[in-house]
C-alpha cells in the first residue's frame, strides 16, 4: 500500500525530474480529434504503406533513395508473397524454425533479405524496415491475431 | 457477397451440374515415390537429397493398349546467368532428368514461362538448355516470354500457338492463353520493359485480368474438336489453367465459359497446365484439370478458391530454393486409367498432418490487394 506522504514524494520527484530535464509535457489525447488531423495521420500511415509496397515488389528507384539492397538474385518479395500472403506478421512473435530462435517479424523481413534473397541486412529500426512493416501488417490487417502460432 | 464469390458460384452452377463427373473410364489414383540420389549443391559439396517432383499420368485412353511417356517442364524464369545461376541450376538438373529418362519420353511439352523478362538473352539461354534434350520438343508461352516484344522472339525461337496432333490415339492441343491480354500500354505510353514489368507481377493490378483463349482461338478449339470422336481422348496443354481459380492471379481464363461450351459435349478431356506453381487438382464437368510445378519457386496457394479436390502440397521451406519445385513426367497406359505422381526434389509432396499443408497453414489470415500500382 503506497501512502499519501509517498504519493505526495513522488510527485515532487517527477516535477523535478521533469524540470531538471527541462522536458515539455505534450498532451496527445486532450483536445478532440478534427477530422483533417486523423486524416493526415491516416495519410502518414499510407504513405509507409505504399513505399513498404514498392520495396517489397523490389522498386529499384526506392531501394536507392533507402540506400538499401533488398536482392542480389532479382527476386522481390512479392515474387514468393503476392498479397503479402504467407507472411504471417498477425503470427509474431514465435519460435522460427529457420532461424532456431524466439524471432519478430523484423528478424524474419531481414533473414529473408539475407538469405532466399541473398540481398544485404537492412537496420532492424530504419526506414526501410518500418515501411515494409507498415505494407506487410497492412496487407494482413484483418488476419486474426494468433502470436506463437507456427 | 463479394463479386469473386458470386463468380465461383456461377461457375458451379454452370460447371458442376448434379452426378456430372469425368469419364469414368479414367479413374485417377495417386503415388508418392521418395527416391535418394546425388544432388550437388551451390557450393559443389555432394549431399543425399529426394529426387525431383515428378508427376506421373498413367492415362486410360491409349489405342490398342500402347503405352508411352511423356514429359512436362515449365516455369523455369530464368533471368540471365550473371544476374542469377540459381534458376538455371534448376532447369539444368531438369533437363539432365527428362533426357535421362528410360525409356525415354516419346515428346516434352514446355508450358511457358521459359523467361523472366523476356528479354532474349534469357530466352537463348533457356532454348540453349532445352537443347540438350534430343526427344520431339513442342512450346506454348508464358505471359513472361511474351510482353516484351509482343511473342515477336518467342514465335521466331519455339513457333507460335495454338497447335495440335494426334498420337497414339490422343489429340494432343497446345493453347496459347497469354497473348490476348487487354491493352493497358499503348494510353499509358509505357516502354516495353515497364509493360513486362506489370506483366510479370503477379499480384498487380495494371495488366488485370489477362488471362484467356480470344475468340479467334475459341473457333479454332471447336473446330479441332469437331473432327474428333466425342468419347475419344484428349489432352489440352494451356499455361493458365482453365476454370476459374483466382482471378487476382490470373489463375483463370477470363472466357472459361466459352471454353467449357465447346468442351462440354467430349467426356475425355484433360488439362494440365503450368503458372499456378503448386500441386492442384479439379474437375469441372467433365474435364479433368492438373496444375503442374514451377522449377523455378512455389507460389502460396491462393487465400480463396482452392478446388476441393485438390490435396495441398506440404509448406514450402524458404530457406531451400530446391524444394517444393520440379518437372513433370506423364505416362499414357493402355489400362483403364490415369494415373499421376508427384516426386519432390526435397520432401514428400502431401502433407500428412494439418500443421504441414500449404493451406492449413493459412487458415487465419485475410489478404488485401496491393495499392502502389494503382496510386
Amino acid at each position: 500500500m503506497v501512502s499519501k506522504k509517498n504519493y505526495t514524494r513522488l510527485a515532487i520527484v517527477l516535477a523535478l525530474v521533469s524540470l531538471g530535464l527541462g522536458m515539455q509535457q505534450v498532451y496527445a489525447h486532450k483536445e478532440p480529434h478534427a477530422l483533417d488531423q486523423l486524416a493526415a495521420f491516416e495519410q502518414v500511415f499510407m504513405e509507409q504503406v505504399r513505399v513498404g509496397d514498392l520495396l517489397f515488389h523490389g522498386d529499384g528507384d526506392t531501394q536507392k533513395n533507402l540506400n538499401v539492397n533488398l536482392s542480389r538474385t532479382g527476386m522481390a518479395c512479392a515474387m514468393c508473397h503476392p498479397f503479402a500472403s504467407d507472411t504471417h506478421p498477425h503470427e509474431f512473435p514465435k519460435f522460427q524454425e529457420q532461424m532456431s530462435q524466439f524471432a519478430t517479424l523484423r528478424d524474419m523481413i531481414n533473414w529473408c533479405i539475407e538469405k532466399p534473397n541473398e540481398g544485404e541486412r537492412i537496420d532492424p529500426d530504419g526506414p526501410a524496415m518500418k515501411a515494409l512493416e507498415a505494407y506487410i501488417y497492412w496487407s494482413n490487417r484483418n488476419s486474426k491475431l494468433d502470436p506463437g502460432r507456427h | 457477397m463479394n463479386e469473386r464469390k458470386l463468380l465461383q458460384l456461377e461457375m458451379d452452377r454452370t460447371l458442376r451440374p448434379e452426378g456430372e463427373r469425368p469419364s469414368s473410364t479414367t479413374v485417377m489414383t495417386r503415388r508418392t515415390f521418395l527416391h535418394k540420389s546425388l544432388c550437388y549443391g551451390a557450393a559443389g559439396a555432394a549431399t543425399y537429397a529426394l529426387l525431383p517432383l515428378i508427376n506421373t499420368m498413367d492415362v486410360a485412353f491409349a489405342a490398342d493398349g500402347q503405352s508411352f511417356r511423356f514429359a512436362w517442364l515449365s516455369d523455369t524464369h530464368l533471368y540471365p546467368k550473371s544476374l542469377n545461376t540459381r534458376f538455371v541450376d534448376k532447369m539444368v538438373r531438369a533437363v539432365k532428368e527428362i533426357q535421362g529418362m528410360n525409356p525415354p519420353a516419346d515428346f516434352l511439352i514446355f508450358g511457358g514461362d521459359l523467361a523472366q523478362l523476356g528479354d532474349p538473352v534469357e530466352l537463348k539461354l533457356g532454348a540453349e538448355l532445352l537443347g540438350e534434350i534430343k526427344i520431339k520438343k513442342h512450346f506454348i508461352p508464358g505471359e513472361h516470354d511474351w510482353y516484351l516484344d509482343m511473342g515477336k522472339t518467342w514465335s521466331k525461337m519455339f513457333g507460335a500457338p495454338p497447335w495440335t496432333f494426334d498420337h497414339k490415339g490422343v489429340r494432343f492441343i497446345g493453347l496459347d492463353t497469354v497473348s490476348h491480354g487487354p491493352d493497358y500500354w499503348t494510353a499509358r505510353k509505357m516502354t516495353p520493359q515497364e509493360r513486362m514489368g506489370h506483366m510479370a507481377t503477379l499480384d498487380g493490378s495494371v495488366a488485370g485480368p489477362w488471362a484467356g483463349l480470344g475468340s479467334e482461338q475459341l473457333k479454332w478449339l471447336n473446330s479441332t474438336l469437331s473432327s474428333w470422336g466425342k468419347d475419344k481422348p484428349v489432352i489440352i496443354f494451356s499455361h493458365n489453367p482453365l476454370y476459374e481459380y483466382y482471378p487476382q492471379w490470373n489463375f483463370w481464363v477470363r472466357d472459361w465459359r466459352e471454353v467449357h461450351e465447346i468442351l462440354k459435349p467430349y467426356s475425355n478431356v484433360t488439362n494440365i497446365h503450368g503458372h499456378t506453381h503448386q500441386a492442384l487438382y479439379n474437375e469441372i464437368g467433365k474435364l479433368r484439370s492438373i496444375g503442374m510445378l514451377a522449377t523455378s519457386w512455389p507460389w502460396p496457394y491462393a487465400p480463396e478458391g482452392v478446388p476441393v479436390l485438390t490435396r495441398p502440397m506440404i509448406r514450402a521451406d524458404p530457406g531451400d530454393h530446391f524444394d517444393a519445385v520440379g518437372w513433370s513426367s506423364l505416362a499414357v497406359s493402355g489400362m483403364a486409367r490415369v494415373e499421376y505422381e508427384y516426386m519432390m526434389w526435397r520432401k514428400e509432396v502431401f502433407a500428412t498432418a494439418p500443421v504441414d499443408s500449404g493451406t492449413e497453414d493459412n487458415r487465419n489470415q485475410i489478404l488485401s490487394p496491393r495499392i502502389a500500382d494503382r496510386l
